[in-house]
């Protein structure tokens, strides 16, 4: 068995015995990507060195019998290029950033390191995390494993490739309205957007803070409840950070049983404006659930598909033009020279950033002017408001809800750039799971007629991700943990 | 034509720096001062890419401890909001600062006007961050004339709290009264060293002028008044200015106006850079700051007797003058050891005679350090009650005083060394004294035996001499007796 096809969990299990070395391990997953980087552009930064001497510190460890207890040894791992490690560029996919090299660790590189794992590379984004195709990237875009033709979805693209092509067995990215999700469904792994706070912000580069959050892809179950483990601590550098206890969640899943557990399906989602395949992939999954014990329940969440779109494209923007406001080309970053302050800022920010960040930081701006703040910004919060309660009001009454991760499979290269709002529209069934802080997974539902991935989403009520997992797991017994992409061999 | 009367209208915006031993959100020091420029930053107070702010809770402290010492209606809930708008001091390119819900409302401060008494009310009272300086400056060095400008991000990130008084000081005499009676609260306190020259205490104004009777006229802000004194002078000035326009007939612009001391004028500042929209909105990085009852209990109770309550009781309870009240409570440490020589067993009378001249004047001086008693209370209190008792005169007590001061000694050993005996001098040593003093000046006690003295002048003369070597410890009436019985006899 080649590395690429070990989880996380095997690999770590492998180097602490002794049976694999974790240079072994790095020095193949540079061969993968050296094969297929080519084709793929799934990385903007590789960290061969430093892996590389990771690894032997790893191997000279577990060779004095030490580390043993490190839950992810030897594991690599890609991180999105939105989250900081020290001495490494952090460009967000973004001209803007792209010479500027972070001086900390974020909070989730320090757990991870901690926690035994090696990191490889930094991952493709649409630029500031904006955008679902990983096209809006200043370092051209990345193509999906199972179809060069098409997109791996995004913004986090470049991690969901990564362990889609069998790069590595896990990846980080972050979610603001889809960002994991929906590039997971596209490339056939799992992706899971943790509830907001259960995961600390620190270092991840700020899109939309209020409904940013950093989570796993993997390509088991197992692997994603080992994720959750190591990343989802407290950490006080995060004031929005949870302070409560997070339970074990690979214990959590052990031998999962949801006899009982009530299974929420919304029925106005599975009708118009969905991909008829991807409508039969949640009716298949909901027969797992039911077929393990669960029970089904039909729910209504009133307007909240209809109003969660426009209400998230006022939020995110407003939250992202003041958050991109600091990249002035005073401090680091680009900066082009003026003779004046203002030019200075004109010429910088309209050459740092590409167009789907200028829209959105225009939109942003505008929703928060004064005299336009309470007919978009404060209704933007009043809709926000209304999706909460909806879910809360389901959640009274279900366990979990599962739903459609995308309106449809993912799309070719090209074939939306130029219609934001159709673009925008992918991440329908995923953006309200955002502003209502959730958790929600988006689980392989195996490959559509043209052989294309599938999947669907399961989210719980804050702090209940031992439920997603356990139905996760149950439909990973049925469908089959995540296959290797062809196009990554 | 009629002479109309004018009302004038002020209304102030103090900024405070408050003094905690780390900025508002980061670990860095609050003292910045003479530190090398950009020396005391971290990637949060620089706001790179990817950091988040933890909110320093002993500015929190300090900020409730003024909201009770005005008597201010503490939020038990408050918020920070994000005040967007771009120049290079601000790293963010937003301040985090509070807006719709600060951390009090309400409250007054008494200041002393020509009139006696009077409250000023305040507004509202919030917690902000600092930006950092700009230092202009040309190729050679100079600052005037600058080509290029450097910023200094040190005091970025520094805690302030804004107090916002009600329009309700008539003359800008009371102005300075107010800030007065501020700073000396932020002292007492412990809050700020409300230092203006240093800007750890920071004033702006709005004023209006209006015919008596009339609504309120136009305001202008004024800012840039570095001292007490340019705060009096910007607002005569200002006064002056908008009553010739008003009497001309023209009308007030509303406006910012800069305070240029040396030329002692207001100048225009309308550029568009001035022209914010600051599209304030929540902080998302920030959870709501929700203050305990226990919190705001133990911040009341660690409250000093204030300024004016202080001043009140000296008033009533050792019937001080006005003056003298305003003295002694100018300074809380003075105060404070004022109090404990008094209860050293000082009589009040002369104590407070000693404290206004020979107390204050050693520490103008810088013998005398409030902070730090040069000279311990039980000694200052056995030597105040000897003078009282006429057991050493004033001259006596004021050499033993000083060569306390100067020789770090004790009060029996100063005594000696300054060859003062209590009770005054025995007859053989005055006897001596006045031989001596005879001696020395035969020339003047021939004329006065020729009887030329016929005005007494000169044995006033030789009094005097006498006095001086003796320090003052002899009696007058028994310096002249013995000068006669010694000239004549
Ligand atoms: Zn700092």
């Amino acid at each position: 068995m080649s590395v690429r096809e070990l989880s996380a969990r095997e690999i770590a299990g492998l180097v602490k015995r002794g049976e694999l070395k974790a240079t072994e391990v790095v020095r193949a997953v540079f061969d993968e990507i050296k094969n297929n980087e080519k084709k793929l552009n799934a990385l903007i930064t590789i960290m061969e060195e430093r892996a590389l001497k990771r690894a032997e510190l790893i191997d000279e460890k577990v060779a004095k019998g030490q580390w043993k207890e490190k839950a992810l040894l030897g594991v690599p791992v890609v991180l999105k290029d939105n989250i900081c490690v020290e001495g490494y560029p952090t460009t967000c996919g973004s001209k803007m950033l792209k010479k500027w090299i972070s001086p900390y660790n974020a909070g989730i590189v320090d757990y991870l390191e901690e926690a035994g794992t090696i990191l490889i590379g930094k991952s493709n984004m649409d630029e500031f995390a904006m955008g679902s195709s990983t096209e809006h990237s200043a370092f051209g875009p990345t193509s999906n494993p199972w179809d060069l033709e098409r997109v791996p979805g995004g913004s986090s693209g470049g991690s969901a490739a990564s362990v889609a092509a069998g790069y590595v067995p896990l990846a980080f990215g972050s979610d603001t309205g889809g960002s994991i999700r929906q590039p997971a469904a596209f490339c056939g792994v799992h992706g899971m957007k943790p509830t907001y706070g259960l995961v600390s912000r620190y270092g991840l580069v700020a899109f939309s803070s209020s409904l940013d959050q950093i989570g796993p892809f993997t390509r088991t179950v197992e692997d994603m409840a080992l994720a959750l483990d190591v990343i989802a601590k407290h950490d006080y550098r995060d004031s929005t950070c949870w302070t409560g206890n997070r339970p074990s969640y690979s214990e959590a899943i052990l031998n999962a049983n949801i006899k009982g557990m009530r299974v929420g399906v919304v029925r106005d989602f599975m009708e118009e404006g969905l991909d008829d395949e991807l409508a039969q992939a949640v009716e298949k999954g909901l027969g797992i659930l039911v077929e393990n014990g669960a029970i089904p329940v039909d729910l209504n969440l009133g307007d909240i598909k209809e109003c969660a779109l426009p209400c998230y494209y006022i939020i995110a923007p407003a939250e992202a033009s003041s958050n991109l406001a600091r990249y002035d080309g005073v401090r680091y970053g680009l900066r082009e020279d003026a003779d004046n302050l203002l030019d200075q800022y004109i010429k910088t920010r309209g050459k740092g950033f590409g167009d789907e960040v200028k829209r959105r930081i225009m939109i942003g701006t505008f929703v928060l002017s004064s005299g336009y703040y309470d007919a978009y910004y404060l209704r933007g919060l009043k809709a926000r408001k209304y999706v909460c309660e909806k879910f809360k009001e389901a959640f009274s009454n279900v366990d979990v809800i599962v739903m459609p991760s995308t309106p449809t499979p993912p799309f070719k290269k090209g074939e939306l750039v130029g219609d934001p709002i159709q673009m925008y529209l992918s991440d329908i069934f995923t953006l309200p799971v955002n502003l209502a802080g959730l958790p929600g997974i988006s689980v392989w539902m195996g490959l559509n007629s043209t052989g294309l991935p599938m999947a669907m989403q399961i989210i719980a009520p804050k702090w209940h991700e031992v439920r997603i997992l356990k139905a996760a797991a149950k439909i990973e017994e049925t469908i089959g943990a995540c296959p290797l992409a062809p196009g990554g061999e | 034509m009629v002479s109309r009367k004018y009302v004038t209208v002020i209304g102030l915006e103090v900024h405070v720096q408050l003094k905690t031993n780390s900025k508002l959100f980061c670990p860095c020091s609050s003292d910045y001062i003479g530190a090398k420029p950009n020396s005391n930053v971290c990637p949060v107070c620089l706001g790179l890419p990817g950091t988040l702010p933890v909110l320093n809770k002993k500015a929190v402290e300090l900020a409730l401890k003024m909201s009770c010492a005005i008597g201010g209606n503490i939020q038990k809930e408050s918020r920070f909001h994000r005040k967007n708008y771009f120049y290079p001091d601000l790293p963010k390119a937003y301040q985090i600062s509070q807006y719709d819900r600060p951390i009090s409302f309400g409250g007054k401060i008494p200041i002393r006007t020509a009139d006696g008494k009077k409250f000023i009310g305040i507004t509202r009272l919030h917690l902000e961050e600092d930006a950092g300086k700009l230092v202009h400056a040309t190729s050679d060095g100079r600052l005037h004339g600058f080509s290029s400008s450097y910023v200094d991000y040190n005091r970025a990130g520094v805690p302030l709290i804004e107090i916002v008084s009600e329009p309700q000081i008539s003359t800008p005499e009371e102005a300075k009264e107010y800030v007065l009676a501020l700073r000396k609260l932020v002292r007492y306190l412990g809050v700020s060293d409300g230092d203006m020259e240093s800007g750890s205490m920071r004033v702006d104004a709005n004023i209006s002028m209006n015919e008596e009777g009339q609504p309120l006229g136009v305001k202008v802000e004024v800012k840039n008044m570095n001292s007490l004194r340019a705060l009096q002078r910007a607002l005569e000035y200002e006064q002056k200015r908008q009553m010739e326009i008003l009497s001309s007939g023209g009308v007030i612009i509303q406006e910012t106006r800069h305070w240029d001391d040396v030329r002692g004028i207001t100048v225009s500042s309308r550029s568009k850079e001035e022209a914010h929209d600051y599209r304030y909105f929540p902080d998302p990085d920030l959870p709501l700051l929700v203050v305990s009852e226990d919190l705001i209990e133990k911040m009341a109770k660690s409250i000093p007797e204030l300024p004016w309550e202080k001043k009140e009781r000296y008033l009533f309870e050792f019937s001080m003058s006005e003056e003298e009240a305003e003295i002694l409570t100018s300074q809380r440490e003075l105060a404070q050891y004022f109090e404990e020589v008094l209860a050293s067993g000082a009589p009040v009378k002369p104590l407070v005679n000693w404290m206004k001249t020979e107390v204050i004047r050693s520490n103008k001086e810088g013998k005398f350090d409030f902070n730090n008693p040069e000279i311990n209370p039980q000694a200052l209190a056995k030597l105040v009650k000897f003078l009282d008792e006429g057991k050493i005169s004033n001259t006596a007590a004021k050499d033993v005083w000083l060569v306390m001061l100067d020789n770090k000694v004790g009060l029996e050993e100063a005594m000696e060394k300054a060859g003062v005996t209590l009770g005054g001098l025995s007859a053989e040593k005055l006897e001596s004294i006045v031989s001596k003093v005879l001696d020395q000046n035969q020339d003047v006690v021939k004329e006065i035996l020729e009887g030329k003295d016929t005005k007494g002048k000169k044995i006033k003369f030789l009094m005097g001499l006498v006095m001086r070597e003796t320090r003052g410890q002899a009696k007058p009436q028994n310096v002249e007796e013995m000068l006669r019985s010694k000239l004549h006899g």
